[in-house]
């Protein structure tokens, strides 16, 4: 019989193979791994709470209906939960027929990371260091780059719907879009050498603590 | 070398779903048959769901998990689909089926010879003369041995769902397709299959079927469900999303 320490070590595609078998532990393991940057990202989009809270739940269970759809080829586990509630998100965004106040922010405004207790350690630097990679990458964006990149994104806004937004040519926004999406594509390139090296340094971490 | 129908300038907005309908939709019909497109796709793909983790840290209720797990327990999945009765070869089963197509799909789909459709089963999808495609479909867990296909007219006006292996429900129950786009489902049909474990359907829906990325097969109460509520039997990708 499987501990919970046996579903901690699993990667996130074994994780999904045994919730295709309807295995509630590996359920609760995912949920566990992803359950704060799927909430994070639907807060961030609907901006309350409770929407958030749905949403997460959602998520969770159309992976545990959904489980058996997964194709490892499509695209990673993590890319497929933040696809959902993306999505979901900005669904319920366009019902509303509003976005909320907190799209006025800037993404370089974001508040600093704050660690959360109760994560596995290799999960927490693996997700933290996520997040600081592509923050330092959107900050080194001009502003009108990052605007237009937040409401695309966050806002689930058109780039047409951003240029009326925004009172600016269409093609100025396209420009802008493209550029910053281009950009922090080479950012992240540039730094995909330094997260190898965090990576290495966090294998043998794990090592060492299973020895 | 590029030439001037390549969509690079738009795959960035193409990754964020910021793209007009119309745009889009051009991305995603020139995606299916150019590689270099494609492969500028998928890294701009990478690039948007990085942007997720930019999101400022926040946890849920402490009580969320529970939650869910109150929801699992009242929504569990049906398990494994039994499966048994012999199969007939492939061409012979679905001759029928394309008869409730279309006569255009029927003339088409009869130039395909046999050993063509035992080479289904090792591509990705193939394209006969006009531009229509039959895909393959994967048994999930629930339906082991089950198998089908998807074919979609050139246009993709025009489709059809043939299933095999798949054993013939009680009369509360139907199977149903469900054609996926930017992670949402839209029902294509519900249907039967018959005693030798054999179905085929002709696919509904609004718009063209090229704008869909994969499809799955559910186990549904009879008549349909407004979203899939029951497991999955079938599943495989239609084209690039």
């Amino acid at each position: 019989m499987k501990s919970s320490a046996d579903y901690a070590r699993y990667d996130d595609e074994k994780l999904i193979s045994l919730i295709a078998q309807l295995q509630t532990e590996a359920l609760d393991q995912l949920y566990d791994r992803y359950n704060r940057p799927i909430f994070s990202l639907a807060l961030m989009i609907v901006g309350d709470r409770a929407t958030a809270e749905e949403i997460t739940l959602d998520v969770f269970m159309r992976v545990w209906q959904k489980a058996g759809s997964y194709r490892a080829d499509q695209g990673r586990v993590s890319t497929w939960l933040t696809h959902i509630a993306r999505h979901h998100a900005i669904d319920v965004l366009r019902r509303r027929a509003v976005r909320p106040d907190h799209h006025a922010l800037s993404l370089n405004e974001i508040t600093p990371g704050v660690p959360l207790p109760a994560q596995n350690p290799g999960e927490l630097a693996e997700h933290s260091l996520r997040r600081e990679r592509i923050r330092a990458a959107i900050a080194r964006l001009p502003a009108d780059q990052r605007q237009a990149l937040r409401l695309a994104y966050f806002g689930g806004y058109t780039q047409t719907e951003i240029a009326a937004a925004l009172k600016q040519p269409l093609g100025t926004i396209k420009t802008r879009i493209k550029l910053a999406l281009q950009k922090l594509r080479d950012f992240l390139r540039d730094e995909q050498e330094p997260e190898d090296k965090s990576a290495q340094a966090l294998n043998t971490y794990n090592m060492s603590e299973e020895d | 070398m590029f030439d001037e129908t390549h969509v690079l300038d738009l795959l960035p907005a193409y990754a964020l779903g910021s793209l007009d309908t119309d745009e889009a939709n051009r991305v995603k019909e020139h995606l299916l048959s150019c590689w270099i497109c494609r492969a500028e796709s998928s890294a701009f793909q990478d690039v948007a769901e990085q942007l997720s983790f930019a999101a400022p840290v926040a946890a849920p209720s402490l009580d969320l998990k529970d939650r869910l797990f109150q929801r699992v327990q009242s929504v569990r999945p049906q398990p494994h689909v039994p499966t048994k009765a012999a199969r007939r070869p492939w061409l012979e089963r679905l001759l029928p089926v394309w008869g409730l197509v279309s006569l255009g799909l029927i003339i088409a789909l009869a130039a395909f010879t046999l050993s063509l459709w035992q080479r289904l089963n090792q591509l990705e999808f193939v394209t006969a003369p006009g531009g229509m495609r039959a895909i393959p479909l994967s048994a999930a867990d629930a339906a082991s041995g089950a198998t089908g296909f998807v074919i979609v007219s050139g246009d993709g006006d025009n489709g059809a769902l043939v299933v095999d292996g798949l054993p013939p429900l009680d009369a509360d129950r139907q199977y149903q397709l469900w054609l996926i786009r930017a992670g949402e489902r839209t029902s294509g049909a519900v249907f039967s299959t018959d005693e030798k474990n054999y179905g085929g359907t002709r696919i509904k829906v609004a718009g063209s079927l090229l704008e869909y990325s994969a499809v799955d097969v559910t186990i549904e109460p009879a008549g349909g469900s407004h979203q899939p509520t029951g497991a999955v039997v079938l599943a495989g990708p239609l084209f690039n999303p």
